[in-house]
C-alpha cells in the first residue's frame, strides 16, 4: 500500500509527460488515491513505524530501498498529496507537463518523508530537485535563468556535503547499513560528529532556510509559473526541519547540543528579520516568501528547541504552513489570472465586488497570523511553548515575530481589498469553489481538532527527544 | 580471453576486407564483431590466462573489456552522420576502431607491466591515426599533438618499468621494493598511467585532443580509453600499496584533478571543449575508488557508468558537429529543434552531475564509499565540494539547450535511426540503472586487483 502511495503521483505524473491532455484529471485522481491511502496511515499511527518495507537496493554496499510512516510520515503522507490535489483544483490554465512534473515531484516529497535509509532520503531529496528545476527553467519568468542557478547551486552545495556526511555517518561508527536504525545503534561521536553535523545543518539550514541562506527563496518564488503551481511545490520541498527533526538531531545528539544556541539564534533571527522584510515587499509572491520565511524560522527555533513540545508544534506547523501558504500563493495565481500582474496595489477594493473571493483570502491570511481555530495557530504556539522552556528570551523574539506577521498580513489585507475599487474583475466561480471551500474546510478542522495530527506527531516527537536524551 | 581474439580478428578482417569491398561492408564486419566479443564478455564469462600468466583476463579485466567494447561499439553505432558530413567514412576508420578496442582489452588483462606497456601501445597507436583522420588543420593539429605528446608519456613509463626491474628485478605490478630506484621507477611508471587516464598534471593534451579529434573518435577516447588506463593504473596503485607513497602521490593528484578540471569546465565556452574539462574530473572521482579495501566493483560501476553518460553526451554532439565542433550557440534551444536529443543530452547530463535517479549517482556513491571506507573523509569532502562547481556548468549547458530561444539558422538536425535508437537505448539504460542499480552491480562485483 505505502509503495502505491508513493510512487502513484510518479505513475500519472509520467503518464501525463506523454499525453499533457490527461495531466490535471490524471492527477487529481492519483493524488486523490495518494490522499486516502495517507489517511488510512495517519488513523492506524501508534507509536511505531506503521507499514514498514524493506527491500535490498544495493545489498553488498548497505543501501535498502525501506520506508515506512511513524505519526510524522504519516501526518505528511496525507498532507503532500492533499496540497497537491487542493493545487491541482484551484489551477485552471497550467500546462499539462508542467501537472506532471509537479506529480513526479510530489512522489519524491512523500519519499522524504517516508524513507528510514539514509542513502535512500538521500536519493529521494536530490531527485526531487530535478522536476523542480525544471518547473522554474522550462516554466518560469524572465529571469528564470538566474533563479534557477542560484537555487540549484544553493541546494546542491548543502547537499554534496551532506553526502559526506552520510558516509561518514555510517563508516565512521561501523554501522552495518544506512538504515536509520542501524546508525542510531552505532552512532558516532567526538570531532567527526561535530563536522558531520555541520554539514548536515548546512543542507537542511538551506533547504529550510535559515538567514543568511535564504537568498535563493525570494527570486525562486518570484520567477516561477504564476499560477502559483510551482510555487506550491516549492513550499513543500522546504523540508529543512523535517531534516533536522528525523536525521540530523537523533544522529548527532552531541553535536547539535554544541551548535544549539547559534542555531536557535539563527532561527529567531530570520523568524523576526523575514516578518520585516515582507512588510515592505510590494509584489504577491516576494511578500508570501518572506512570509513563509518567518514562518519556517519559527518551526526552526521549534525544533531545536529540543524539547516534545517544540519538535511537535514545528512538525504541526510546517504541515500547516503548506496547506495555507501555498493556497496563498495559489490564491496570488488567481491575482494575476484577473489582473495580469503580481503587484499589490491593482486589487484595491475587491471586498465590494467579489465578496466571495475576498472572503477566501481573509480566512487563508488570517491562518498565516495564526488565528486561533484555524490551522496556523496550534504549531506556532507549540512552537513557541517549546522555546519559551529551552530559552525565554528567544521566545520573546519569536513572539515578535507572530505580532510583525499580524502586522504585515493585516496591512496587506486592509491595502488590497478594501479601499478604493479599481478593476471589476470576475468572482470566485466554478471549480474554484471546490478548491476555496476544500482549504477551508482543512484550516478549520486542523484549527479546532488539531489533535488529527498533533496526537501521532507527539508520538514521533517524544522518541525524538527520547534520543536527545531528557528533556520535556 | 574469447572476446579479446574475436577483437583481434574482427580488425584483421576489416583490413583486409577493406582493400577490396565497400566501406559499408566493413562498417557493419566490425560492428557485428564488436557485438559478438560483447555478448562473449557478458555471458561465456570466460576468464582465464595465457602466456604464463603474464595475460590474465580475471573479472576486472572482464570488465573494463566490457566498458572498452560498449564505448566503440557506441562511438560506432552513432557515428554515421557524422563520418558522411565530414567524408571521414573510410574502411581504415572502423578497422582502426577494432584494433583500438583489441588494445584496451590487453591493457585492461595483465598484471605485468610491459605487458600493459604493450596494450597501451596496441589501444593508442590507431587512436593517434584517428584522431588525425578528418584530414583539416584542427584534426591533424589533435592528431599530432596526441602521437608526440603520447609517445613522450608512453617513453617515460618505460624508463619507469626498467628502473623497477632494476629495483625488484620483476615486472609484477605487485613487486614491491625499496630505495630511490623503487620510488623514482614508481612515480614514472604513474606519470605514464596518469597521462593516459588524463589526471592533472598530465592532462594538458586532454582538452585540444578531445576538441580536435572528430566527435565519435573523441566519444570512444573519453570513455574507453580512460577504462583501460584506469583499470591499469588502479592494479598498478594497489600493488605498489596505497598506504605509501603510491597512496599519497594519487591523493594529490585526485585533489588537483578535481579542482582543475572542474574549474577548467567553467571557462569553457564550446560543449566538446567543456565534455573534455568535464571528463579530466571525472578522472578524478574514478581515481577515489583505489583508497578503499576493495576498488575493483566501485571503479567498474564507475567506469561503465561514466562510459554511458559520457557517451550519450558526445553522441548527441556528434549529431550537432558539423565537423569545426560545437559551440554554445549551437546547443542553443536544442529542445525546440529536436526534443528526443535534448531529452537524451539532460539524461547525459544529470547522470555525470550524479543527481539520483540516475546512474551517474551511484557511480560516484561507489566510489565515495570506498575512499570513506579507506579513511578518507577530507579527500571525499573535497571532491564533493567541486562537484558543485560541476552541477553548475551542466546546468549552464542543460539552460541552454532546454530554456534559452533557439540561435537564428536553426536547421533541425536528422538523426538517423540507429543512433536515435542506440541514444534512446542507453539513455533508458542510465535512468534503470539509476533506479535498479542492483540490477548490474553483481556483474562488477569482482575480487582482487592484484593476483
Amino acid at each position: 500500500m505505502i509503495h502505491v502511495l508513493i510512487f502513484l503521483p510518479a505513475l500519472a505524473g509520467l503518464v501525463a509527460l506523454v499525453y499533457p491532455r490527461w495531466a490535471q484529471s490524471l492527477g487529481l485522481l492519483a493524488t486523490a488515491v495518494s490522499t486516502v491511502l495517507g489517511f488510512g496511515l495517519l488513523l492506524g499511527a501508534g507509536s511505531g513505524v506503521a507499514a514498514y518495507a524493506e527491500i535490498p537496493l544495493l545489498k553488498d554496499a548497505g543501501v535498502y530501498y525501506a520506508v515506512g510512516a511513524d505519526g510524522v510520515g504519516a501526518v505528511f503522507a496525507v498532507v503532500i498529496p492533499l496540497v497537491v490535489f487542493m493545487a491541482l483544483l484551484a489551477v485552471r490554465e497550467a500546462p499539462g507537463r508542467m501537472i506532471g512534473l509537479a506529480l513526479l515531484m510530489t512522489t519524491g516529497l512523500l519519499g522524504i518523508f517516508l524513507s528510514l535509509d539514509l542513502v535512500l532520503f538521500y536519493v529521494f531529496y536530490e531527485a526531487t530537485l530535478i522536476p523542480s528545476l525544471l518547473l522554474l527553467g522550462v516554466y518560469g519568468g524572465r529571469d528564470r535563468v538566474r533563479a534557477l542557478m542560484k537555487f540549484a547551486l544553493f541546494t546542491l552545495s548543502g547537499s554534496l556535503l551532506m553526502l559526506a556526511a552520510i558516509l561518514a555517518a555510517r563508516f565512521v561508527g561501523g554501522a552495518e547499513s544506512f538504515l536509520l536504525r542501524d546508525l542510531l545503534a552505532a552512532r558516532i561521536g567526538g570531532a567527526a560528529a561535530l563536522w558531520a553535523f555541520a554539514a548536515f545543518a548546512l543542507a537542511f539550514a538551506i533547504k529550510t532556510p535559515i538567514f543568511p541562506l535564504h537568498v535563493w527563496l525570494p527570486d525562486f518564488h518570484a520567477q516561477n509559473h504564476p499560477s502559483g503551481l510551482a510555487d506550491v511545490m516549492g513550499t513543500l520541498y522546504k523540508v529543512g526541519v523535517f531534516g533536522f527533526f528525523r536525521w540530523a538531531i537523533p544522529l548527532f545528539p552531541d553535536a547539535f547540543q554544541a551548535f544549539q544556541p547559534y542555531l536557535l539564534f539563527l532561527a529567531a533571527f530570520t523568524a523576526l528579520w523575514a516578518a520585516w522584510i515582507a512588510y515592505a515587499q510590494n509584489d504577491w509572491k516576494r511578500m508570501l516568501a518572506y512570509g513563509a520565511l518567518s514562518h519556517m524560522g519559527v518551526a526552526a527555533l521549534g525544533v531545536f528547541s529540543g524539547t516534545q513540545i517544540g519538535a511537535a508544534g514545528a512538525l504541526f506547523l510546517l504541515a500547516a504552513s503548506a496547506i495555507y501558504t501555498g493556497g496563498l500563493f495559489l490564491f496570488a495565481g488567481w491575482m494575476h489570472a484577473r489582473f495580469g500582474s503580481l503587484e499589490l496595489g491593482p486589487t484595491s477594493g475587491l471586498a465590494r465586488h467579489a465578496p466571495a473571493l475576498a472572503a477566501f483570502g481573509l480566512i487563508l491570511f488570517l491562518a498565516m497570523v495564526g488565528l486561533p481555530g484555524l490551522a496556523g495557530f496550534p504549531g506556532e504556539f507549540l512552537s513557541l511553548l517549546g522555546i519559551w522552556q529551552a530559552s525565554p528570551w528567544l521566545a520573546l523574539l519569536g513572539f515578535l515575530a507572530v505580532i510583525a506577521a499580524a502586522a504585515y498580513v493585516l496591512g496587506a489585507y486592509q491595502r488590497l481589498f478594501h479601499g478604493p475599487p479599481g478593476k471589476i474583475v470576475a468572482e470566485l466561480g466554478g471549480p474554484e469553489w471546490g478548491f476555496a471551500v476544500l482549504a477551508t474546510v482543512v484550516i478549520v478542522v486542523l484549527g479546532v481538532y488539531p489533535a488529527l495530527f498533533s496526537t501521532p506527531i507527539s508520538e514521533a516527537a517524544k522518541a525524538f527527544v527520547s534520543v536527545l536524551g531528557g528533556g520535556q | 580471453m574469447i572476446p579479446t581474439a574475436i577483437l583481434f580478428l574482427t580488425g584483421l578482417l576489416a583490413t583486409l576486407l577493406g582493400v577490396e569491398a565497400p566501406v559499408r561492408w566493413v562498417r557493419w564486419v566490425v560492428r557485428a564483431g564488436l557485438a559478438l566479443a560483447l555478448g562473449a564478455a557478458l555471458f561465456f564469462g570466460a576468464e582465464g590466462q595465457a602466456f604464463g600468466g603474464l595475460f590474465l583476463y580475471d573479472g576486472f579485466a572482464r570488465v573494463a573489456g566490457v566498458v572498452g567494447i560498449v564505448a566503440g561499439l557506441f562511438a560506432s553505432l552513432v557515428g554515421a552522420r557524422y563520418l558522411e558530413r565530414t567524408g571521414m567514412e573510410r574502411f581504415e576508420y572502423h578497422a582502426l576502431l577494432a584494433y583500438s578496442v583489441f588494445g584496451v582489452q590487453v591493457m585492461a588483462a595483465s598484471a605485468n607491466l610491459v605487458v600493459i606497456l604493450i596494450g597501451l601501445e596496441i589501444l593508442s597507436l590507431p587512436l593517434y591515426a584517428l584522431a588525425a583522420l578528418r584530414y583539416d588543420a584542427k584534426s591533424e593539429e589533435a592528431g599530432l599533438k596526441y602521437f608526440l605528446l603520447g609517445a613522450v608519456a608512453s617513453a617515460v613509463m618505460l624508463y619507469g618499468i626498467v628502473l623497477l626491474y632494476g629495483a625488484t628485478g620483476s615486472f609484477a605490478v605487485s613487486a614491491v621494493g625499496q630505495g630511490p630506484l623503487y620510488l623514482a621507477g614508481l612515480l614514472l611508471v604513474l606519470a605514464g598511467l596518469f597521462f593516459k587516464a588524463s589526471l592533472v598534471p598530465f592532462h594538458w593534451w586532454a582538452p585540444d585532443v578531445y576538441q580536435g579529434a572528430p566527435t565519435p573518435v573523441t566519444l570512444y577516447m573519453a570513455t574507453g580509453v580512460k577504462a583501460a588506463a584506469f583499470a591499469a593504473l588502479a592494479r598498478v596503485v594497489v600493488g605498489a600499496g596505497v598506504g605509501g607513497l603510491a597512496g599519497a602521490v594519487v591523493a594529490l593528484v585526485v585533489v588537483l584533478t578535481v579542482f582543475y578540471g572542474n574549474l577548467g569546465a567553467l571557462a569553457q565556452s564550446e560543449a566538446k571543449r567543456l565534455l573534455a574539462y568535464s571528463s579530466v574530473a571525472h578522472a578524478g572521482y574514478i581515481a577515489l575508488a583505489v583508497f578503499g579495501p576493495n576498488p575493483a566493483p566501485a571503479m567498474g560501476f564507475y567506469l561503465f557508468v561514466y562510459a554511458l553518460s559520457t557517451g550519450l553526451a558526445f553522441a548527441v554532439l556528434s549529431q550537432l558537429d558539423e565537423g569545426e565542433g560545437v559551440p554554445f550557440a549551437g546547443v542553443k534551444g536544442l529542445i525546440k529543434k529536436s526534443p528526443m536529443l535534448a531529452g537524451v543530452l539532460a539524461i547525459a547530463l544529470f547522470s555525470l552531475a550524479g543527481m539520483p535517479p540516475f546512474a551517474g549517482f551511484w557511480g560516484k556513491y561507489l566510489v565515495f564509499v570506498e575512499a570513506a571506507r579507506g579513511g578518507q573523509y577530507t579527500l571525499v569532502a573535497f571532491a564533493l565540494l567541486t562537484a558543485v562547481v560541476a552541477a553548475y556548468y551542466y546546468m549552464k549547458l542543460l539552460a541552454l539547450a532546454f530554456f534559452a530561444s533557439a540561435g537564428e539558422g536553426g536547421k533541425t538536425p536528422e538523426v538517423p535511426a540507429l543512433a536515435a535508437v542506440t541514444m534512446g537505448l542507453v539513455g533508458f539504460l542510465v535512468l534503470a540503472l539509476g533506479v535498479f542499480p542492483g540490477l548490474v552491480y553483481g556483474f562488477f562485483n569482482v575480487g582482487n586487483l592484484v593476483p
